[in-house]
């Protein structure tokens, strides 16, 4: 047997992988470069991707491959190929101004990790040997953790793009703890979310591009005519 | 074959209008494929009536009574938006609102824009309705926030850039909470059910089951599914968006998400509840639903007495209603749950009777302002004005008028189930609401009058208007027996055995 068919070493690289993916959102957080955020979300998918491939080679499930491919193809290519013509664009010349400073977030970063560390725990099975509890007890953290670190964005940045940035970097936790709770969502769903991913991303695309358009910024703290 | 047929309508539409190349055509399709919606629904609920249920495609597509009921109420909302918005676009259109000159490219533009995005948000809509799988429902929930967002920024003002911006952002976060839900709902079913993946989301198969799913993940799943779909559904605090969208978007649009999108998310809220119900039992669903129920009728009542825009006042009148439809649902047994149909039933014909007036009033006085100066319509509107006050009424279920029966019957089920403390702040909020909703309109109808014009009838946006006024007070008198059996069922379905 080779070194690579023991799902011991799977396991272990899930988690590297794993780890990596949280290194990056925190990074995310941090980062006030936009193009740099863009890479980082596409790095982000890649190594989900990854992370799918591996599950699926582990567990003889093929559906979970098509998982992947889809998100090397929407998240990984197509999406930030679109992020960065629209970046070029709209000529976006200063870098993401969040609210609260990059020490204080990386701290609140650290605490919802935290937290996610015991809602995951709250799933753990330790008396079964088999199925997700096994593989996913990390890997649901981390998911758990990518989602809530996603909100904490939406909420601190000003900038409309970053903002779809933080939404679909927090679209990725819940892909990681579909794939790591239940090998993934019946094929039709696992589809139909990527084309919705993909729509969503577009619409939201062309949206950002007519609030540039119409206010000369892509400060959505300029949007706040709407009252009462 | 029906179910099909019912999907198949609204798609047919959206290509076709993208095809065509006069706005008489866009027109005709738009009517056309409304009335064949509606007939194509009122077919599947009678085949639901005889049959019990209908489903396709090895359950993929599955119709109960409480999916046919709000395929029926979607799909009468849908019809009874498409001749109004052919008035009220070729009125934009003369106006000058949709382009500078009339009947120009730009024009054209503008309305194949509503007429093909407005049968995609129909179909993602009944998709809701139909799917069986919880997933494919949540894809669908999804797909009607994507084909409406253009819909809201449809006349391109600063102002409605901005309430798509929260639509979709607030909408994205709410509606990625639900997928979260869902994962977690399948996962906790995952044991119980065993490495079935195509069957295993379906909700026919996870309703049997349901009391065997995990119980600390199906905990989560539901804070995670109310969080997601209460935001679709604009219950508070998630409700910001709703008054932003719905006075930006073109009054049939508004319509539409008023009192059908509404009804479709209370709808995804209500399978989630089953299971639930089913698998930790009434308290813990129940006591969740009443606090944000509570909280949507509460937020309401501040911003109702103080609003300055009618739109705006509507909007808040829609977040009180789907607290109301939620509270029956939290109150449960079988009151609670045909209580919230019927109030979903009622409110689905009262809500677009008083855009419809209000959107009439707006295009003709070139406001929807509330305040000082704003009012006297009855003089210059003297069939839209009558009605809008009776409309009013109406919403605010005052008696005869039939949403003083469902609330009523949401109150008693309150009392029934020992909500006590929670139904006297209902009947508290109810009141509040009630005197600010009728001093503004009233002051609006019968106020001082403005100088302006009387106004030129326009049969396309009259005609709905009066045709929906007679219905809501043929309502308040006598329920079709159908009708009643359709709802009688769908409260079966939700009033989960205790």
């Amino acid at each position: 047997m080779q070194f690579w068919q023991d799902s011991q070493f799977g396991d272990r690289m899930i988690t590297l992988m794993a780890a990596l993916v949280l290194v990056l959102q925190i990074t995310m957080v941090t980062q006030r470069w936009l193009i740099t955020n863009i890479r980082a979300f596409a790095l982000q998918s890649f190594l989900l991707a990854c992370i799918a491939t591996t599950i699926a080679y582990y567990n003889a499930a093929p559906h979970i491959y098509i998982a992947a491919v889809f998100m090397l193809l929407v998240k990984v290519i197509l999406l930030p190929f679109v992020f960065e013509r629209l970046v070029r664009r709209i000529e976006i010349r200063r870098e993401i101004e969040p609210l609260i400073n990059a020490p204080i977030s990386v701290i609140i970063a650290g605490l919802l990790t935290l937290l996610a560390y015991v809602v995951a725990e709250s799933f753990h099975r330790p008396d079964e040997p088999m199925g997700p509890a096994s593989l996913g007890h990390n890997t649901l953290a981390v998911a758990i953790a990518l989602f809530l670190i996603g909100f904490f964005m939406m909420v601190n940045r000003r900038k409309a793009l970053t903002q779809v940035l933080a939404l679909l970097s927090l679209e990725n936790g819940i892909f990681l703890a579909a794939i790591s709770l239940t090998y993934g969502m019946p094929m039709i769903v696992e589809v139909g979310i990527f084309f919705d991913v993909l729509v969503g991303a577009m619409v939201l695309a062309i949206l950002v591009y007519r609030i540039r358009e119409t206010f000369d910024s892509m400060d959505v703290s300029r949007l706040s005519r709407l009252k009462g | 074959m029906t179910i099909i047929i019912l999907l198949s309508i609204p798609l047919l539409a959206c290509g076709l209008t993208a095809l065509v190349r006069t706005r008489q055509w866009m027109e005709t399709i738009h009517l056309v494929s409304a009335c064949g919606s509606f007939a194509a629904a009122v077919f599947l609920a009678g085949e639901v009536l005889r049959q019990g249920s209908v489903s396709m495609g090895n359950g993929f597509l599955y119709a109960d009574h409480l999916s046919a009921l709000v395929a029926v109420l979607t799909s009468f909302v849908y019809l009874v938006c498409a001749p109004y918005a052919v008035g009220y676009f070729r009125r934009d259109m003369a106006d000058k609102i949709l382009a500078p000159t009339v009947d120009d490219a730009a024009c054209l533009g503008k309305l194949r824009m509503y007429y093909t995005l407005t049968p995609l948000f129909g179909f993602c809509m009944f998709l809701v309705v139909v799917a069986n799988n919880l997933g494919v429902m949540w894809i669908a929930v999804e797909g009607t926030t994507l084909a409406s967002i253009f819909l809201v920024t449809f006349y391109g003002r600063p102002t409605s850039l901005e309430a798509a911006w929260k639509y979709a952002m607030i909408g994205g976060v709410g509606l990625s909470m639900a997928l979260f839900g869902t994962v977690l709902t399948y996962y906790s079913a995952h044991q119980a059910l065993g490495g079935d993946s195509v069957s295993a989301l379906n909700w026919s198969v996870l309703v049997l089951q349901a009391s065997h799913f995990d119980k600390t993940v199906m905990r989560l799943a539901f804070i995670l599914i109310l969080l997601g779909f209460g935001t679709k559904a604009g219950l508070a605090p998630m409700h910001t968006w709703k008054p932003d969208a719905y006075s930006e978007a073109p009054i049939p649009v508004a319509a539409l998400m008023a009192a059908a999108v509404l009804n479709c998310a209370i709808y995804g809220l209500a399978r989630f509840y089953v299971l639930t119900v089913l698998c930790l039992g009434p308290a813990f669903a129940s006591n969740l639903l009443i606090l944000f129920g509570l909280l949507s009728v509460g937020v309401a009542v501040p911003f109702i007495l103080v609003q300055r825009s009618s739109r705006r006042l509507l909007a808040y009148s829609s977040i009180d209603h789907g607290g109301i439809m939620v509270l029956g649902l939290g109150f449960g047994g079988a009151l609670g749950a045909l209580g919230m149909l019927l109030h979903m039933t009622f409110h689905s014909v009262a809500k677009p009777l008083l855009f419809f007036c209000v959107g009439n009033a707006q295009q003709h006085t070139k406001s929807d302002s509330l305040q000082k100066g704003a009012g006297g319509l009855i003089h210059a509107l003297p069939i839209t004005a009558p009605i809008l006050l009776l409309g009013a009424l109406a919403v605010t279920g005052t008696p005869p008028f039939s949403m003083f029966q469902s609330e009523f019957m949401v109150l008693r089920a309150g009392f029934a189930g020992h909500y006590t403390r929670a139904s006297i702040v209902l009947v508290a909020c109810l009141v509040a609401i009630f005197c600010g909703f009728f001093h503004h309109v009233a002051q609006l109808v019968l106020g001082p009058p403005q100088a302006v014009p009387r106004e030129v009838i326009c049969k396309w946006k009259t005609y709905p208007v009066i045709g929906l006024s007679l219905l809501v007070i043929g309502m308040a008198f006598w329920l079709p027996a159908p009708v009643y059996q359709l709802v009688d069922g769908a409260a079966r379905i939700l009033a989960v055995p205790r």
